[in-house]
């Protein structure tokens, strides 16, 4: 409930008035001398009961009759999310959370979270014609003077977008501007749907957010009209990542159920390329389904861009992707090893006989200076000798950092060196008549992982009669699949956006099996096709935020057909062109992770700033729609007023003593 | 000057009706009132057997020669009353709010009552209680006794807490013969004890009448704010809201009034709840004709 004119609760004070007279009443008494005392004792005794209660109650009812008449002067309001205590506000500072979640349609509702909220907004807004509303939207970022809550709904920066939201950039940015514009009262009220990856919660820059509004003149309260409710019948389509493998581009899918996914679906898959669209039927069995598309592309020379769309549901910015491709590039892998059998299989497995786009470079260690400043156009480098001296070891690091595949063999023998704190431990011979065989793998994460099928490799295939494990490494060296004896089989090591990998045997006869192809094919492919996509990347990029246009990259233009006139254009997703080359822009990954921040913790960020949080019930819009109240409390009044004219009435007496006649015995 | 408390006007309309006892009274001279004794009277009572001793002068020949025995015919005997009037001059007494105080109000029942007693002959005493028997005048009848009664209710003024039950049992102890015992009180006194105080009189023999006063506002209570209600008898005060307990008072009063008419019931008194605002003269009026024998019972 909050008041359109809170000064007029002053006359709440009008309330005691009744109790102040019946105080004053009672020490103003007049001293009468008095008999019949005896009564009076007995009387006073007996009286403590409904008759004390009466008066009381009609105490009560004058003063609660005085209090409604003071509320009804300050115009209550309710059923609007401003709760107890708006008063007047100089200026309220709009946060909105524009990013494609808040584009959900709950079950029932007729509009998104995003424009529900916005209405809700206005209503509240019309009854405050003084207030300055400022406008800041989750993707421009900007302050934005807002002349008239009416307006709200008509502005571009109110329009969905596909950018994500940053809740603690948005804050910043508020305390920001409440601080440079000294607002007076102010108020800041965030429109959210609680979505995790926009609040993120252990983001540092909310200390300082939450501390800067602390130092404003009047510090504002925090209001959050959060809606979390979900729909069932929302499908989100994501692209996880695309390549092109000659006349085929490989784009990996995702599709994710609201619902709880007991029973499969069977959606239309619709597929546009350069214009021409195709559909194709997909089921999804389960709440998220991965899956991977392949599209014909045609010669290795050409370009293209489409968008791959599920039908329309609840939300109608994630059920679409948009993908982009150019010329076939050449994956090239670098092999670095003395001639032999190990260093063959590792070539062969790195571009196996039938892969026309994939080269495998083999070079002797002392050849490797001559690569080391070109390794960036490699998608993976296998190293089969002893780790590179410190010049080289330099290079391999750099190759890590910019997102390269770097694959360890063991060097055959003892060795002193290292890369990245980790080193080699002295050759192990199985007895004889015996082999170490691999016992344990991730099936769920790394190059032994199942196939996108869910078949598993089969790692029990393998058989060494020698091994050499990785014996120390820093901190982050993890260990995926092991030996009988629990020594390492792989472990990985994450650098930057590069991945070092240490296998701990060779496909070697005199070390092991590992050549037949059933571990180490898949294994290489993986990482040299994770090194390659990295060449993809850069076409395959999120809506970003404005802070994107403020780093000085160049205008992008929009390729393909598609229009959106819901969505800000500004910050749509699409298929566009930027220096030449042709990106496709997708609803950020975040945006598709369903988790939602707890209110408990959301209302723990703002520490001591005063937070109010209304929960937005879309289904039950008579509910929270607001409205004025002054004439329940003029009615309760009257109500009030009658009870106590009732009990004041005096009571008939029913009998009276007789006096004065003699009474005869 | 105190104003005199005799309405000679009334007592000149009430001097006609006599004031009767309701008992046989026994008293030292001839009077209008009957005698447990047998006199000489003209009044016949009743025959019985000579017995040797008995005056042969008072045979009753002609029951003789019609029934061949000697009979004694025997005669009433009328004799004059005591009448005592008790008077309550405790300081609850002396409350009047809408009347005239009770205690004057009771004076002037006593000394009009007194004047018409002794104008028929009977004899009048007074005794004033407070915490216990205060002042005692013994019964004359000659009429310069009044001016000692209508002195001595003028003079006391009411005070202390009222010991009628004491006094009563102390009366009952003294007064020898039989006689009218008119007790004027508010009756604010132990309700308990007060019916055995009765019953003490009775049992001597008493004729006993009981003026209740009682002030109109006492009965009423109305009053529109709180007071402080100060006991006139030991200077307790209460503040109380009247509108608030008005009921259970009211309750309390009727109970009250209610126990003390039927003890007088039980005991055979008289009893007359009197309000000071009532005027004297009906209410004396009704009280002696209401005294007065119905025909054929004496």
């Amino acid at each position: 409930m909050s008041f359109y004119q809170a000064t007029g609760l002053w006359f709440l004070l009008a309330a005691s008035i009744p109790v102040i007279i019946h105080l004053l009443n009672r020490r103003r008494h007049k001293t009468v001398p008095w008999a019949a005392m005896q009564f009076l004792l007995k009387a006073t005794r007996e009286s403590r009961g409904k008759k004390k209660w009466r008066h009381y109650l009609i105490l009560a009812a004058r003063t609660l009759a005085l209090s409604c008449l003071a509320f009804a002067v300050a115009r209550p309001m309710v059923g609007g999310w401003l709760g107890w205590g708006a008063g007047r506000i100089d200026t309220v500072v709009l946060l909105l959370d524009r990013s494609p979640s808040m584009e959900l349609m709950v079950e029932g509702a007729t509009a998104s979270k995003r424009a529900l909220a916005l209405d809700r907004v206005r209503d509240a807004l019309k009854s405050m014609d003084a207030t300055k509303l400022v406008l800041i939207d989750s993707a421009s970022m900007s302050p934005q003077e807002v002349p008239s809550p009416d307006r709200l709904a008509e502005l571009t920066s109110t329009r969905a977008s596909d950018a994500a939201a940053s809740l603690p950039l948005m804050v910043q940015r508020a305390a920001e501007y409440l601080l440079a514009s000294q607002a007076g009262k102010a108020e800041l009220w965030i429109l959210s749907d609680l979505q995790a990856s926009n609040w993120q919660v252990d983001d540092e820059r909310w200390s300082s957010a939450v501390a800067t509004l602390q130092t404003v003149s009047i510090p504002p309260t925090v209001r959050l009209l959060s809606s979390t409710q979900g729909n069932a019948q929302n499908v989100s389509l994501q692209l996880l990542g695309s390549q092109r493998i000659g006349k085929e581009l490989v784009l990996d899918l995702q599709v994710q159920r609201s619902d709880d996914g007991s029973a499969s679906l069977r959606l239309p898959l619709s597929i546009s390329h350069m214009g021409a669209v195709t559909s194709e039927t997909l089921e999804v069995s389960g709440q998220q389904m991965r899956f991977q598309k392949r599209i014909g592309v045609g010669e290795e020379k050409s370009q293209g861009y489409g968008l791959l769309s599920l039908p329309a549901d609840a939300n109608v910015r994630d059920h679409r992707v948009h993908f982009s491709y150019t010329a076939a590039q050449p994956i090239k892998t670098l092999v670095v090893g003395e001639s032999g059998e190990s260093t063959k299989y590792l070539a062969a497995a790195a571009a196996p006989q039938g892969y026309a786009n994939q080269r495998a470079e083999v070079i002797s260690p002392r050849d490797f200076d001559s690569k080391a400043g070109q390794l960036e156009s490699y998608a993976a480098v296998l190293w089969s000798t002893n780790f590179p001296a410190a010049e080289k070891s330099q290079a391999l690091q750099v190759y890590l950092e910019q997102g390269g595949q770097l694959l360890f063999f063991p060097p055959k023998q003892q060795e002193q060196g290292s890369f990245l704190g980790v080193a080699w431990a002295t050759v192990d011979t199985a007895p004889s008549g015996k082999f170490f065989l691999l016992e344990d793998w991730r099936r769920d994460d790394g190059l032994l992982r199942d196939t996108i099928h869910g078949q598993p490799l089969l790692g029990q295939s393998l058989r060494a009669i020698k091994k050499q494990v990785v014996e120390k490494g820093e901190q982050g060296l993890t260990t995926l699949a092991t030996w009988d004896d629990g020594t390492p089989f792989l472990s990985r090591l994450v650098r930057e956006r590069g991945t070092a990998w240490f296998f701990s045997s060779l496909p070697d006869y005199t070390w092991s099996n590992l050549g037949d192809a059933h571990l180490l094919l898949p294994s290489v492919q993986r990482a040299v096709m994770e090194g390659a996509s990295r060449f993809d990347a850069a076409l395959l990029t999120e809506v970003p935020r404005a802070e994107w246009w403020a780093s000085g990259a160049p205008l992008p233009v929009r390729v393909d057909a598609e229009d959106d006139p819901d969505a800000d254009p500004a910050f749509r997703s699409g298929v566009y062109r930027i220096n030449d080359r042709v990106v496709a822009r997708n609803v950020a990954a975040a945006e598709h992770d369903p988790e939602i921040v707890a209110a408990e913790n959301v209302a723990k960020l703002f520490g001591d700033v005063r937070f109010r949080r209304f929960e937005e019930n879309a289904t039950a819009a008579g509910e929270s729609e607001q409205r004025e109240l002054w004439t329940w409390f003029l009615l309760a009044m009257l109500g009030f007023l009658l009870l106590e004219a009732v009990l004041c009435l005096p009571k008939v007496l029913h009998s009276s003593h007789t006096v004065g006649s003699p009474v005869a015995s | 000057m105190s104003e005199s408390l005799f309405d000679h006007d009334l007592l000149a309309r009430l001097g006609a009706i006599p004031l009767e006892a309701r008992l046989p009274m026994l008293g030292n001279v001839a009077g209008r009132h009957r005698s447990p004794h047998r006199g000489s009277s003209v009044e016949f009572a009743e025959y019985r057997k000579y017995v040797p001793g008995d005056d042969t002068r008072r045979l009753d020949w002609k029951a003789y020669a019609r029934s061949d025995r000697y009979y004694i015919k025997e005669f009433e005997a009328d004799t004059n009353l005591r009448a005592y009037f008790v008077i309550d001059h405790s300081a609850s007494m002396a409350f009047g709010d809408r009347g005239m105080p009770k205690y004057q109000y009771a004076s002037r029942i006593v000394a009009n009552l007194a004047y018409l007693l002794v104008n028929q002959g009977d004899a009048v005493g007074l005794s004033v209680c407070r915490e216990s028997l205060h002042r005692e005048i013994p019964p004359r009848r000659r009429p310069a006794h009044l001016s000692l009664i209508q002195q001595t209710l003028q003079e006391l003024k009411p005070m202390g807490e009222t010991g009628l039950v004491e006094a009563l049992h102390q009366i009952a102890e003294k007064i020898s013969q039989r006689a009218v015992v008119v007790i004027l009180s508010d009756l604010f006194c132990d309700s308990s004890g007060w019916e055995e105080a009765l019953q003490h009189l009775r049992y001597r023999k008493h004729d006993v009448c009981v003026f209740h006063l009682m002030d109109p506002q006492e009965i009423a209570f109305q009053f529109d704010r709180p007071h402080r209600f100060v006991d006139l008898e030991d200077q307790t005060s209460l503040v109380v809201e009247p509108q608030l307990i008005a009921e259970e008072y009211q309750q309390a009063l009727r109970d009250f009034l209610l126990r003390v008419k039927q003890s007088c019931h039980r005991v055979q008194a008289d009893y007359q709840l009197v309000t000071t605002d009532a005027p004297l003269e009906p209410l004396l009026r009704d009280f002696l004709l209401h005294r007065l024998p119905k025909k054929g019972t004496r």
